[in-house]
């Protein structure tokens, strides 16, 4: 069978008919949240679709709580946090849940750590037995401290060290984000968890996994009423902490005075990569719809502006994107490519810096307003389906973004942005004043010997 | 994303609690039963198999049809399978892959297809409102794409540049090396390179999808908010009319185990980890007959954070981040794997400890309880994924691309509550070997060949796969 000849006259904007279909009903999460007594937030979904349950504790202590001089530490009590506690021997949480047919693990970021467990419901239980064990008391012993100090630079080479482009997200908050507790991501340095000693690991413990800094959400098939009670039976008898000190940042002190280069040399990049990163606002600021809709007109998908004009018409990049990425109390927003083998960094520069500056000069069209608008829907669509995720977006609803009900109202605030806002927000914050730009040019010159 | 709103908490103080025993572990409840969800299923007269499964959770409707085909049948030209799925969604013989692409993004969706070794699946997903423009994009991809000189021509550029990148990618290299050390001259020990890249047309990619993309070929499942009644007319208007054709039979290339114990060290100069896979051949999907029995073996040596490579490699010996094995079951063979990233000055040690464990559990019984916990381990896993929609699809497909018993995962949970110590040493036995075992490692030569000698022959390879004299 032969394929007629490609048909270069294209059916534009078919799809402007969809862009004007009536939203979707998303199907709202229903939750019942309290605090206990000692302050710890407790929220609960039920829902029993799947025999299953999934508990998340969301610790409100990210490597912004850390001293510049104790990078890492977040991250590094997090293994600690698998370590054992007073009732439960060293080493055996994980066997605990894998016996019992579950799973589990751990994540910390600038301004939070995460502990999930998944199980059958009938385990429901012993996720709260671990949980409140380790916040009551948690054991922190020089063996597991020791083992684990190996362990993580072991994480730290695996995932950054050894990967080309790897240093990239470090070098940009070190770069763009100086002066501030977001200068360094949760990985943080080698050379302070060897410093630290087991003190200081107790007092993070004392100081930051209180009930009082901690949310607690439980997913699944569960029944509300018997959960609660279980929830009183295992964590009222924790004491509440001193409320935990909370970092700032001066942000008018760290507005560069002009634009911004840093040139990163690693023998292990194979080809140029560009990013430009700007200033931009915290998580919570109205901007932050706006923004993340340019984002998607800039690089998501390949009609976005990005892929078209680098990858697609000038073939200079093998990928481009676009990112909003922000913080509890600040964020920044990028552009990054990487080049074609042999392509210079100055036509990655050049085309970047066009497309930024013709979206500040002429803003968005009708279309591309209501394709980011269409995308948003989707993803905020996709977000809900397993307990897990139910779990951990109610919690992080609660403690970012001002409210566990925030996770029904996800679209509504993108559906009150303009199209205006859009080219606002481009002027607002991709200053060519205030640019940082970062260069990881390929290790070899000649950069392309697979011609 | 986020935005402030006054906190209106609708707060519930609990007072009276009850004391636990904290000392103690607590008991579960009665356990929860791991059912296979129910399905439709339903053949077209044209040969398409369609699957539905009805999941109410999330309002956005999947599709993913595969076809069998893949990599495996490349031939002399390694990169076809993948340039054609790279081109499905690049132009159509109504829409060009620029306006192809501005119709998908527009509606919130994606759309892309992807080959893997022995298939080429092609998946959409979108909000359940747009399921009919989605399905009349789907099917003009899967049945009409051009393969456009143009488009094509880009994409080999993109992938020259792609290989290079790879070139100091040490998971990519050591993928290739491990592939290419156990299936040899089997299309699975093949890989795209920048000569086979070149050496292939555009023709060769029409003819592909001439000779594979045929309905009675492929099997398509649908996973979302739909009613297998409102969806099947709708899968029959879409591609009731791709026609049924005759698909050459596919001759199985013969694989040749890899014997005795050789290590393959690739040098990638400047590395501070190396990157290390003990592995071996192993049965085909089809002749895994004992899969259930096996996964519970694999996972007493190497599965989950209570394996004892993980155990051993990271909680005794901090030499890792991670270590764990799996078997992979492709259709023609399959292989066995244990893997590390290590320090440079522990990867002959790491290497001897997974040597160890795979000693220790071919020639000593396990221990009941932990037998039982990863028994428990397995089960209680299967049934978690049952809560995922899409895993219960691609099941279902698997079932059909690998000619599986149409009730295997009715059976699949017991089957693992049953394994015996017994089992577990004949199974480890079976397949798993201190001495016909191949260790592909990627990392720095000049820090670790000297001490890696001491384990066996060394053979050294550049980050061209070539061998080094």
């Amino acid at each position: 069978m032969l394929k007629p000849p490609f048909l270069s006259c294209a059916i534009a904007f078919t799809s402007l008919a969809f862009a004007d279909a009536p939203r979707t009903a998303l199907k709202p999460i229903s939750f019942t949240e309290y605090d206990l007594p000692n302050g710890l937030h407790v929220i609960l979904h039920e829902n029993h679709a799947a025999p299953v349950v999934s508990s998340y504790v969301l610790y409100h202590v990210g490597s912004k709580n850390e001293r510049p001089d104790r990078t890492g530490f977040a991250h590094f009590f997090e293994h600690l946090m698998f370590e054992g506690s007073d009732n439960i021997k060293r080493g055996t949480i994980d066997k605990l849940v894998s016996g019992a047919g579950g799973n589990l693990n751990a994540s910390t970021g600038f301004d939070k750590t995460d502990y999930f467990l998944n199980l059958p419901s009938n385990q429901l239980k012993l996720a709260l037995w671990i949980e409140s064990e380790r916040m009551m008391h948690n054991r922190i012993d020089e063996t597991g401290v020791e083992t684990q100090r190996k362990v993580v630079k072991e994480e730290r080479s695996m995932r950054y060290d050894n990967q080309p482009y790897g240093s990239l997200f470090e070098k940009l908050v070190g770069f763009a984000l100086k002066d501030t507790p977001y200068a360094w991501t949760p990985i943080g340095s080698v050379q302070y968890i060897d410093q630290a000693k087991i003190e200081e690991f107790r007092d993070f413990w004392k100081t930051y996994y209180v009930p009082n800094n901690a949310t607690l959400a439980i997913a699944g098939d569960i029944n509300i009423e018997e959960t609660k009670k279980l929830v009183a039976d295992y964590f009222s008898a924790i004491p509440k902490g001193a409320e935990p000190p909370r970092p700032t940042i001066a942000l008018d002190k760290i507005a560069p005075s002009g634009p911004q280069k840093l040139v990163v040399k690693e023998d292990k990049t194979p080809l140029n990569a560009s990013l430009h990163v700007w200033h931009a606002c915290s998580e919570r600021d109205p901007d932050a719809y706006a923004l993340d809709m340019l984002a998607n007109i800039l690089a998501s998908g390949r009609s976005s502006r990005l892929y078209r004009r680098l990858v697609d018409k000038e073939q200079v990049a093998l990928n481009a994107e676009a990112f909003p990425e922000l913080f509890e109390l600040t964020g920044v927003v990028g552009v990054f490519a990487t080049g074609i083998a042999g392509v210079p960094l100055e036509k990655l520069d050049a085309l970047m810096t066009e497309e930024v500056e013709k979206v500040k000069a002429e803003g968005v069209t009708e279309d591309e307003f209501a394709k980011a608008m269409n995308q948003k829907e989707s993803e905020i669509a996709n977000s809900n389906g397993s307990m897990l995720s139910r779990a951990k977006n109610l919690a992080n609803a609660h403690v970012f973004e001002g409210g566990t009900d925030e996770v029904n109202k996800q679209l509504d605030h993108y559906l009150k942005v303009k199209r205006e806002d859009l080219q606002h927000v481009a002027k607002k914050y991709f200053s060519a004043e205030k640019v940082y730009v970062l260069h990881y040019p390929a290790a070899e010159p000649k950069g392309g010997e697979a011609k | 994303m986020r935005r402030f709103l006054p906190i209106l908490l609708s707060t519930f103080i609990v007072t009276a609690h009850a004391e636990v025993d904290r000392t103690k572990k607590p008991e579960p409840g009665p356990a929860p039963e791991a059912a296979f969800p129910d399905y439709v299923t339903k053949e077209l007269p044209n040969g398409l198999k369609v699957f539905v499964i009805e999941d109410d959770r999330k309002p956005t409707v999947t599709m993913r049809l595969v076809i069998k085909a893949g990599d495996v049948l490349d031939g002399d030209k390694s990169g076809i399978a993948g340039f054609v799925a790279s081109l499905l969604n690049r132009g159509t013989t109504t829409h060009d892959a620029l306006s192809f692409a501005k119709i998908v993004d527009s509606l919130g969706a994606t759309l892309e297809a992807a080959s893997g070794a022995d298939s080429i699946s092609v998946s959409t997903s979108g909000l359940t409102k747009i399921t009919d423009p989605l399905l009349d994009l789907f099917a003009d991809a899967v049945m009409h794409p051009v393969f456009a000189q143009e488009e094509f021509a880009k994409a080999q550029k993109r992938t020259f540049s792609s290989l290079t990148a790879q070139k100091k990618e040490p998971h990519a290299l050591v993928g290739k090396l491990m592939s290419s050390t156990l299936f040899g001259e089997h299309p699975y020990g093949k890989f795209t390179t920048p000569e086979s890249v070149k050496a292939i047309t555009r023709d060769d990619l029409v003819k592909y999808h001439t000779t594979w993309f045929a309905p009675n070929n492929a099997s398509l499942a649908i996973v979302g908010d739909v009613k297998a009644a409102d969806i099947l007319p709708k899968i029959e208007k879409a591609l009731g009319g791709w026609e049924k054709k005759d698909v050459p039979m596919i001759k199985k290339a013969a694989v040749t185990p890899a014997t005795g114990l050789t290590i393959h060290l690739l040098d990638l100069p400047g590395s501070v980890q190396s990157n290390v896979i003990v592995c071996r051949n192993g049965p085909s999907r089809a002749e895994a007959t004992d899969l259930p029995e096996v996964n519970v073996m694999n996972s007493i040596l190497g599965g989950g954070f209570s394996g004892r490579l993980f155990q051993n490699l990271r909680e005794k010996h901090g030499y890792t981040y991670g270590s764990s094995s799996a078997f992979g079951y492709n259709k023609e063979a399959g292989y066995f794997q244990a893997t590390a990233e290590t320090r440079n000055d522990v990867t002959a040690p790491a290497i001897n400890e997974i040597l160890g464990e795979l000693n220790r559990i071919m020639t000593e019984p396990v221990a009941d309880p932990e037998l039982e916990l990863q028994r428990q381990y397995n089960i209680g896993n299967y049934l978690l994924s049952l809560e995922s929609a899409g895993r219960v699809a691609s099941r279902v497909q698997d079932i059909w691309l690998y000619g599986l018993a149409p009730d295997f995962y009715k059976t699949y949970a017991k089957r693992m509550a049953a394994v015996t110590p017994a089992k577990v040493q004949e199974l480890a036995k079976k397949y798993l070997s201190t001495k016909d075992t191949a260790i592909v490692v990627v990392g720095d030569a000049k820090q670790v060949r000297e001490s890696l000698e001491k384990i066996g022959k060394v053979v050294l390879y550049d980050t061209d796969l070539k061998v080094v004299k």
